[in-house]
């Protein structure tokens, strides 16, 4: 090869670099909700809209950290219009870091008072809950009641959680603080980590790795979100969901969350996403979709299978509280579980 | 050397690979320094360096005789031995823990995470071995074999090929101890093992001390690069030297009556590295514990065809296009780190992107390139391009040095002395020289490339590639899509050398 085809292949590759720029979309969306019921989702706005919808999603592996990451990175310039968030804590950080636009949107006037920000930053929908997953040929779902049973020494070797540094199992974690107090909670966590070091407590990288091995038989019980129990379900594992402590601090419910960018680029885009994506029949198509998320609102129609309203207790937790603190609580989980 | 060229790549390498991370590095302030070496994060480290080491001297172990035998012996299947090597490489190192789970349920605890992340990168010993032991002269090995055989022989080509595969095994050891998807999942059930990726990972939550979180980094990039630096200088040792103007290509040896004990013993490396994970991805697209079938199998292809193509072809666009370009890096910047007194400053600069952590890295890219003035570039598929080359241009760049350290430097010096410029040799005689381990470093990147995640994740394009889309199905139990996506693109990233190996190699170094 001479000199001159080599540069002349280089200056083409070059400018094949700076042709890849494209055009500007009418709106962006960032979502970690799995990208196999978003898309779909949006897909459909964007068709009604007559919108050329730009979106981004998030992957299992990062548990939201890397479009939470990129929002606070992008904030002195922002390209993302709305985040659509599969949790709330972090969309509640965001909020109280000013990064958010307040927006009342009147499709969310129906939404209990819990899954709405006070100053109307976000807006929860369609959540998840953080329950226990039983392997019924391990062990006899009526006997699991409360969370402390998973602490139980009667369980020993046989219980698994992610561990509590990402994801909804750090929120659930750092929910347990508001709803029991500091010394409760301490007192929980602290149970964990020991039984963990002794063997007596698995600790595992996510919650449908926590689903995967309970399904399997590995383990009798798991704390695991309810989307991943489905997916347990559907593979056909002999497993129930125990929504646990009905007489105490209830179970964790974590919305998804949408919420509109400070500075987002095209507002008024956004806001049609944002009326579009929190209308009841989104919730219930969420509902009936593999990834089972229980409506927020007791009128929307929900499957057979899944839990009725008032058949178990949801935690009373301030998000926004959450939102803020989270962080802290981060921090000493680290120190405590990353050894 | 044409020192326009050399200034051009260099700027091209900074822009690339060193901007982001001074860019985050700035972000340290002294404070932030304050425990980033207690006891905790002391352990930390002090338990990945032993899995790194582990690992690092597993990979050597297979990697280096495994590398002498399908590149310079007659053992049987010798071509098929050496790609088929390479795909423990080319499989996500999770995937590979996930079939040694399924194959061996005992398999847990440090030892297994060793065995894994030794396996899945030993194909790089191989490669850099393989490749030193065919750059040995002839006459060379032919005086050894007279006098005292193949032993005689081996005792004269290892000290030339260890500093080759020494650095390989470097490598492996910084692809080691920044991995802990295997660490954690290989503990999944039983004492957990923490490494010191998992604190880096964690300290991201931090997002009100950014600087604290870089911090974290740092003791991981240093120790990188402290292992790193050492195996270079070995590798710049002048007894390297051994192919000037008539090089002599060396035979086959004959192995004899070893011929085919160890043609078994390099078959059932190959059947357990690469072909198991295979096997266990074509049975989990047909079906897995559910039941296989051809119909399954067919339908899995048919739909990962169908959702992953416009993936794919952006994965195979932005990993070709990267390894193209780090090409002329590649010989340039390969060529001046052997000939230049600027190695010395020149070496962890080129190192230094590959030795960060891939979120340091990514989060240094939305930091730089996300401003109003560069808005379309950020958000185009060029910014994966530039950050696949900001992050594994090393390849290349490492390949192109070593080569040049076994080209007779007198060949360049005469060409000078006949009145040809720097880029008339750089062309005509250094580049005819270095173009198969150039196109090897380039074959690095685009593997890389395509099994990129960690720092792409970060970047706005970087969610239309192929990798992306098999770890967002993993999640929701899309065994059978996310296995015939995985071998769709294990396929298009083998599909290069299977054509290179079958068409252009023979006719490209008959040219040579």
């Amino acid at each position: 090869m001479k000199a001159a085809p080599t540069l002349r292949v280089l200056s083409l590759l070059l400018c094949g670099l700076l042709a890849g720029c494209g055009k500007q979309p009418d709106l962006v969306v960032y979502c970690s909700l799995d990208q196999e019921f978003a898309e779909p989702l949006i897909q459909r706005f964007a068709k009604e809209s007559g919108l050329d919808v730009h979106v981004e999603f998030d992957v299992e592996a990062a548990k939201t950290v890397g479009l939470v990451a990129r929002i606070r990175e992008e904030g002195s310039n922002p390209r993302c219009d709305v985040f659509w968030n599969n949790e709330v804590a972090h969309t509640a950080a965001l909020g109280g870091d000013g990064l958010l636009e307040p927006y009342d949107s009147p499709s969310a006037q129906d939404l209990p008072p819990l899954f709405r920000d006070p100053d109307r930053c976000w807006n929860g929908f369609a959540a998840r809950a953080h329950i226990l997953i039983v392997n019924t040929k391990l062990a006899d779902p009526a006997t699991i009641t409360s969370m402390w049973d998973f602490v139980d020494p009667k369980w020993s070797g046989k219980v698994i959680m992610a561990k509590p540094l990402t994801g909804t199992t750090l929120t659930h974690m750092a929910a347990l603080y508001l709803a029991l107090g500091e010394a409760k909670a301490d007192e929980y966590v602290t149970r964990i980590h020991e039984l963990s070091k002794t063997g007596a407590v698995d600790l595992t990288n996510g919650n449908a790795a926590v689903a995967r091995l309970v399904g399997d038989g590995k383990l009798a019980v798991g704390w695991t979100d309810t989307d991943d129990f489905a997916v347990a379900l559907e593979r056909g594992a002999p497993v129930v969901a125990v929504y646990p402590d009905k007489e105490g601090c209830g179970t964790l419910l974590l919305p998804n969350s949408v919420a509109i960018l400070k500075g987002a680029p095209h507002l008024p885009a956004a806001k049609r996403f944002v009326d579009w994506v929190l209308r009841p029949e989104i919730e219930k198509e969420l509902a009936f979709s593999r990834s089972a998320q229980i409506p927020v609102r007791d009128s929307v129609p929900r499957p057979d299978s899944m839990v009725s309203p008032g058949a178990f207790k949801p935690m009373t937790v301030d998000f926004k509280k959450l939102g803020a603190e989270i962080e802290k609580r981060a921090d000493v989980l680290k120190q405590l579980f990353v050894d | 050397m044409s020192r326009p060229l050399v200034l051009f790549c260099t700027a091209l390498l900074v822009l690339a690979g060193l901007v982001p991370i001074v860019w985050m590095l700035a972000r340290i302030d002294g404070s932030d320094l304050g425990g980033i070496f207690d006891a905790r994060t002391l352990s930390l480290l002090v338990r990945t360096c032993w899995i790194g080491a582990g690992s690092a001297g597993l990979a050597f172990v297979l990697g280096l005789p495994f590398g002498f035998l399908v590149a310079r012996t007659d053992v049987p299947c010798a071509r098929f031995l050496r790609h088929a090597g390479l795909v423990p490489l080319l499989v996500p190192p999770v995937m590979l823990a996930m079939t040694m789970v399924v194959m061996f349920d005992a398999l847990r605890g440090p030892g297994a995470i060793i065995l894994v992340l030794g396996v899945g990168t030993f194909p790089l010993v191989a490669v850099f071995s393989g490749r030193a032991f065919e750059r040995i002269d002839a006459r060379r090995e032919e005086a050894a074999l007279l006098v005292g055989g193949l032993r005689s022989a081996l005792r004269m080509e290892l000290p030339l090929v260890l500093p080759a595969a020494a650095s390989a095994a470097c490598l492996s050891f910084v692809l080691a101890i920044n991995d802990f998807a295997v660490p954690d999942y290989m503990t999944s059930i039983g004492s957990k093992v923490n490494v010191y990726a998992d604190e880096i990972f964690a300290s991201w939550q931090s997002v009100h001390t950014p600087g604290k979180a870089v911090a974290a980094a740092l003791p991981l990039l240093v120790l990188t690069l402290c292992v790193l630096l050492p195996a270079l200088a070995l590798r710049r040792r002048g007894s390297l030297a051994t192919w000037d103007g008539d090089f002599r290509r060396p035979q086959p040896l004959a192995l004899g009556a070893w011929r085919w004990p160890l043609f078994a013993l390099a078959f059932v490396l190959v059947a357990l590295t690469a072909a198991l994970p295979l096997v266990r991805l074509c049975w989990e697209a047909g079906g897995g514990p559910r039941g296989w079938s051809f119909a399954g199998f067919g339908a899995a292809f048919a739909r990962a065809v169908e959702v992953g193509r416009a993936d794919l072809q952006r994965s195979l666009l932005y990993s070709s296009a990267a390894a193209l370009i780090s090409l002329l890096p590649g010989l340039v910047l390969g060529h001046a780190l052997q000939r230049s007194r600027a190695s010395a400053w020149l070496e962890p600069l080129v190192l230094a992107p590959l030795a960060v952590p891939a979120i340091l890295f990514g989060i240094g890219y939305i930091a730089l390139w996300n401003h109003p003035a560069t808005g379309l570039f950020y958000a185009s598929g060029s910014m994966v391009v530039l950050l696949y080359i900001g992050r594994f241009a090393c390849f290349p760049i490492f390949a192109g040095a070593g080569a040049t350290a076994m080209l007779d430097p007198h060949l360049e010096e005469a060409a000078q002395l006949a009145n040809a410029g720097p880029l008339r040799r750089l062309t005509g005689i250094v580049q005819p020289a270095l173009r198969t381990s150039l196109l090897g470093g380039a074959a690095l990147v685009f593997v890389f490339g395509m099994r990129e995640l960690d720092a792409a994740i970060l970047v706005p394009a970087a969610n239309g590639t192929a990798m992306f889309r098999v770890y967002n199905a993993i999640h929701f139990g899309r065994d059978d899509f996310v296995a015939a996506l995985a071998l769709l693109i294990v396929f298009f990233i083998l599909l290069p050398g299977i054509l290179w190996s079958a068409f252009g190699r023979e006719r490209w170094e008959a040219a040579a």
